[in-house]
């Protein structure tokens, strides 16, 4: 009996004892402390998921996109009329068809002291072009130093949506000192140029980082932010209305009208870059036949999905790319429900009893919703669809092997730029795996693509685009559904927030009051 | 006395009146006949389902107009995301969960329960390679397991059954063999294999219905137990296709609307609920009922 | 004792091996290329052929295993695919939030249901073991994820007095531990019922009651005792099954810890992550069972003597 009462006592002190180390570990999660001029010490944003690695180049997630946007600096900025200010790179000039000249800024120091050298942009490229990110660097053949604050990007062929890609976090700047020495492990210890530095990361919860004093830009009024990972919608918003964090990303469509309503928070809503859509496979039949997938495109209820799945929160879409990006088309008209129409096509296609086919979504409770709503509506004209939820990695696996009959998905043009927005979806060279999930080629459309690319002029390239999208809507490769609002809920005393189109806001800057 | 009696017969006469025996003391716990007549009450309901709300017609037809209502008189559960009604919904969806929890503890009983009883009757390194294949299986999780199954055969309402199934066979293997274990030393069985009866033979026809009891129990919490398994795994979406009402389902999708639209979530995860419940206090049921030592 | 805890320890391994063959037979052959998941949507074709070449996912199937094999025993599980951390200290970061939440559940469970299953014995088919048996069942019965929910729209929603989700400060702790613990108590209840029942009704006890035994160290110093066994069978499995991440609760209260690792890192094909997790997870059960066992010889001499 003792031996068994001892033992018992042991575990229950043992149990103990884990218990109150592991509850005087966690920090607080609200940043009561006084800063100056009574705002918060700390910031606390909650996002959807957590990052995969702090190394800029070895992911572009969201989670990941998120923090690195405040650790690292890109070379030039993009302002919201379209307009390129400088950042890292204070001037630059395109001394030929592909050579451009860049000078940086001259006393910006890294995290760790090293201070910003041509050296550090030539390695952070090269290494680029040979990670995750490659695709945002591609056009790029090599780097020559100048002088130590002068480099040429030598292109590999004429890009002009150029200061666009390097306008986008991804393609930040690195230190090479800091990467090579630490190896593999690079991605939990990151160094940037950036308004932050990375202080501490509790894998699968939350990212610390602090204020960095010498940024160059001057240091960030609010001292410490804090990036906690609550993978569920509602949780997220329950958060930000408890007072548990100051700003939540990616507010669930049923949420929103519970944070507009609510004093003490304001949503901040904005047209994204992003455009959702049903794709066909056009290898495989019925969808060989173009009269078919604009028989879809007539029946599917777009205002129907975005009432009931967005709550509101979206705007039907007429063009494959959104009215952000430049150069969308806005004369385009699109698909407007018919559900008439749609049958007659598809008699005219030799279908009229309709077919029996497939719908493939990944396991997105937003994209699971609107495969059913599809459903519903094909089966108006005949079509009998069966879905088939994947999981993220089954899909991108299969859908590039061209397995699927129709599928959902969604393109955000990070660029904001139509090449980035059309090239990789519907330039015939594109691969499957790449997005050219559709197997669309038109050699027209191809060549507006190139020549849109190349060309430096304005107007002859919106043009081109102009006229790409009005073939790519008439070829109906896909059938766009709307364009996704951006959401975010901050609390009424946050200041300066301002949400980004590519999805990586910054927060140089934001303040949130006691 | 009736028993006594009987043993004078033949050995089925005998066996009769056990099974008797056992009915009537199920049929005296209380609890045991709520749960029963709870879950009879469900498999009627999933009987007829289709008679009281037309697949079709109201199980998944949407009508968005009318989406998230609450309970009301037209719709007695109120409807869910898509304007179905919850209560037609409830009902399909207590086919398809009665369905896999049925199959599923079927097809680990017999697989489970063949190489269990191979195991305790031969014994030696036979009983250990097939015990250390059952551990092995045990040490894997199941959301792999189920994950591997519905991906490499598609998520259908068989590879769903197959994939709760197999997890499960570990444990019906165990009991199996421990009940083999126990009845092989006795006598009648060296009796059966003096008269010359063949390892099959004894196996089916002496062992096998002894190890009755244990299994049965274990079956009817086993299926229990699978209904909650896919209601899990539909939860973290590896389960059935929508627009099929599956229970687990309704209750993930329901999670969404938790703040405006607490009903949606709610009544499903009663159903399951309820359900488990009533197989849990037939299975008590049973076990008290087939319990030797209560014998009175 | 001691050769008994090594013999244990030995039998662990060709289970472990078994274990991450057949993973590493699963996630070979279902779908998904990891390439593909870490560059992302926008990778052309020759980065992810690269990578692929790279991550050497190109060899065979006998090439790859004894690559794993190889790298394993020397205590080497490689980097996630995901993150690029070494997998064990990405395991041993999470594994305390985990491990956390199993002992204040399984802690919680104990201290109510082995009292109440004590005291519905010995009060046998009283008021106080009708009601309590009802809710254990019921506790039994009620899915996990749906209680979780259930408990978020009352205290978070409803109420707005405690956390929905995530890892803090003790609040958090609260409604996770709630809900595993209450289907655990009513286990763990019934369980002690039905065992004290069955010691009460032995000989002995009618032996130690005649005697003149206080009916407080009947049960306590003489029944209970007895009757553990099974009891810490119970709890030894339950807190078995806890240390490996209760993968519901998890989701619902956004909880860190290992069982959510492993469902994310099956989604995304992180093959190095779940054979790490599948292996640290055995070995956590097997240490678990082991230590119950042990823990049975204390309680009955007679066990205590087959350990040689």
């Amino acid at each position: 009996m003792k031996t068994t009462r001892f033992i018992s006592i042991a575990l229950a002190l043992a149990l103990s004892a884990s218990l109150f180390t592991g509850c005087s570990n966690s920090s607080s999660s609200s940043g009561s402390s006084t800063g100056s001029q009574g705002i918060k010490e700390e910031i606390v944003i909650a996002q959807n998921s957590d990052a995969k690695s702090l190394d800029l180049q070895a992911s572009n997630d969201g989670g990941s996109l998120n923090v690195n946007a405040q650790i690292y600096d890109t070379l030039v900025v993009k302002n919201a009329d379209g307009t390129f200010s400088p950042h890292l790179a204070k001037s630059w000039e395109q001394v030929s068809d592909l050579v451009w000249q860049f000078k940086l800024e001259e006393g910006v120091k890294f995290h760790n002291g090293e201070e910003l050298k041509a050296s550090d942009v030539k390695f952070t490229f090269e290494r680029g072009l040979t990670s995750t990110i490659s695709y945002m660097l591609d056009f790029i053949d090599s780097v020559d130093v100048v002088d130590e604050y002068t480099f040429n990007l030598n292109l590999k062929f004429p890009y002009a949506p150029i200061l666009s890609n390097l306008s986008y976090t991804s393609t930040g700047i690195l230190n090479e000192k800091a990467v090579t020495e630490a190896g593999e492990d690079y991605g939990q210890n990151p160094i940037g140029t950036g308004a932050y530095m990375f202080s501490n990361w509790k894998a699968g919860d939350s990212i610390e980082l602090v204020a960095f004093e010498d940024y160059f830009k001057g240091a960030a009024p609010t001292k410490k932010l804090k990036y906690r990972s609550i993978p569920e919608n509602t949780s997220r918003s329950i958060a930000l209305e408890t007072g548990e964090v100051d700003i939540a990303y990616d507010i669930d469509p049923v949420d929103k009208e519970t944070i507009r309503s609510n004093d003490q928070l304001v949503l901040i809503e904005a047209p994204s870059l992003q455009v959702d859509y049903v794709g066909f496979n056009m290898q495989k039949e019925p969808f060989t036949d173009v009269r078919v997938r604009q028989a879809i495109n007539y029946a599917i209820d777009r205002e129907g999905i975005i009432s009931a799945v967005l709550l509101g929160g979206g705007e039907v879409a007429t063009t494959p790319i959104s009215p952000k990006v430049t150069m969308s088309n806005p004369d385009i008209v699109g698909y407007p429900r018919d559900v008439e129409k749609a049958k007659e096509l598809l008699k005219e296609a030799g279908y009229e009893n309709g077919f029996q086919t497939t719908i493939w979504t990944n396991d997105n409770s937003v994209r699971t919703r609107i495969a059913q709503i599809v459903q519903a509506n094909l089966k108006e004209i005949g079509i009998d669809v069966a879905i088939e939820t994947l999981e993220w990695s089954s899909y991108l696996d299969r859908t590039s092997n061209g397995e699927h009959d129709m599928f959902i998905l969604g393109w955000t043009a990070t660029t904001g730029d139509p090449d980035g927005a059309m090239y990789v979806l519907f330039h015939g060279s594109s691969s499957a795996t790449a997005g050219n999930k559709f197997f669309y080629s038109n050699d027209e459309v191809s060549e507006l693509l190139d020549l849109g690319r190349a060309e430096t002029d304005d107007a002859k390239r919106q043009e081109y685009y102009y006229k790409a999208q009005e073939l790519v809507v008439e070829d109906a490769p896909l059938a766009a559904l709307y364009y996704a609002n951006d959401c975010a809920g901050i609390s009424a005393k946050v200041d300066g927030f301002v949400l980004s189109p590519s999805k990586s806001h910054k927060l140089y800057g934001v303040t949130c009051a006691i | 006395m009736q028993g006594i009696t009987s043993e004078l017969h033949t050995g089925r006469a005998k066996k009769r009146s056990l099974w008797l025996d056992i009915g009537i003391r199920v049929i005296k716990n209380k609890a045991a006949m709520v749960g029963f007549v709870i879950l009879a009450v469900l498999i009627l309901l999933a009987l007829f389902a289709d008679v009281i709300a037309d697949y079709d017609t109201v199980v998944i037809q949407q009508d968005l107009a009318n989406m998230n209502q609450g309970p009301s008189l037209e719709h007695i559960l109120g409807t869910d995301e898509f304007g179905r009604d919850i209560f037609a919904r409830i009902i399909h969806g207590g086919r398809i969960s009665l369905a896999v929890g049925l199959v599923s503890v079927c097809f680990s009983l017999v697989v489970g329960g063949i190489l269990g009883a191979l195991a305790g009757y031969y014994g030696g390194r036979f009983d250990n390679i097939i015990m250390r294949c059952m551990d092995i299986f045990l040490a894997i999780p199941s959301i792999l397991l189920a994950m591997a199954i519905v991906t490499a055969l598609g998520s259908s309402l068989l590879n769903l059954m197959i994939a709760v199934g197999i997890s499960n066979i570990p444990s019906y293997a165990r009991i199996v063999r421990a009940s083999v274990l126990t009845i092989k030393d006795q006598e009648f069985i060296e009796a059966a294999r003096a008269i010359g009866g063949n390892d099959f033979r004894i196996i089916m026809r002496h062992i096998l219905p002894n190890t009755l009891a244990p299994v049965i129990v274990q079956a009817t919490l086993g299926v229990a137990g699978a209904i909650l398994s896919t209601a899990s795994l539909s939860f973290i979406g590896l389960g059935i296709q929508p627009p099929a009402p599956e229970w687990g389902a309704m209750l993930s999708n329901g999670r969404t609307y938790l703040r405006s639209a607490w009903h949606v979530a709610t009544f499903p995860g009663i159903f399951i609920m309820v359900t488990i419940l009533s197989l849990n206090l037939l299975g008590d049921g049973l076990r008290d009922a087939l319990d030797p030592k209560l014998k009175q | 004792m001691y050769k008994y805890i090594i013999k244990r320890l030995a039998l662990l391994l060709p289970v472990l091996i078994g274990v991450s063959f057949i993973v590493f037979t699963i996630m070979y052959f279902t779908p998904g290329d990891p390439a593909q998941i870490i560059l992302g949507e926008n990778a052309t074709e020759e980065a992810l052929a690269n990578l692929r070449e790279e991550m050497g996912l190109n060899d065979s199937f006998f090439v790859q295993y004894s690559r794993f094999i190889i790298n394993a025993v020397q205590g080497d599980f490689g980097r996630s695919y995901q993150s690029n951390r070494v997998v064990f200290d990405e395991i041993f970061s999470r594994f305390p939030a985990t491990l956390q939440l199993a002992g204040i559940g399984v802690l919680l469970s104990v201290l109510i249901g082995i009292p109440v299953g004590v005291i519905s014995a010995t009060k046998q088919y009283s008021f106080f073991d009708n009601t309590t048996m009802v809710f254990a069942l019921i506790g039994v019965s009620m899915p996990n994820f749906w209680q979780g929910l259930m408990l978020i729209m009352l205290f978070s929603v409803w109420l707005g007095i405690l956390p929905s989700g995530g890892y803090g400060d003790w609040t958090y702790f609260i409604l996770p531990a709630i809900t595993l613990g209450t289907s655990s108590a009513g286990s763990i209840a019934r369980m002690t019922r039905s065992s004290m029942l069955e010691v009460i009704r032995q000989d002995y006890i009618r032996t130690a009651r005649a005697k003149g035994v206080l009916e407080k160290n009947v049960v306590y110093k003489h029944a209970l005792k007895n009757a553990l066994i099974p009891i810490i069978t119970v709890v030894g499995l339950q807190f078995g099954y806890l240390l490996g991440g209760a993968v519901l609760t998890e989701t619902v209260f956004s909880w860190p810890g290992i069982g959510r690792l492993l469902v994310d890192s099956i989604k995304q094909k992180d093959t190095p992550m779940v054979q790490g997790l599948v292996v640290f997870i055995a070995v956590t059960f097997s240490i678990v069972n082991l230590c119950i066992d042990i823990l049975y010889s204390y309680v009955d001499p007679r066990i205590k003597s087959q350990y040689k």
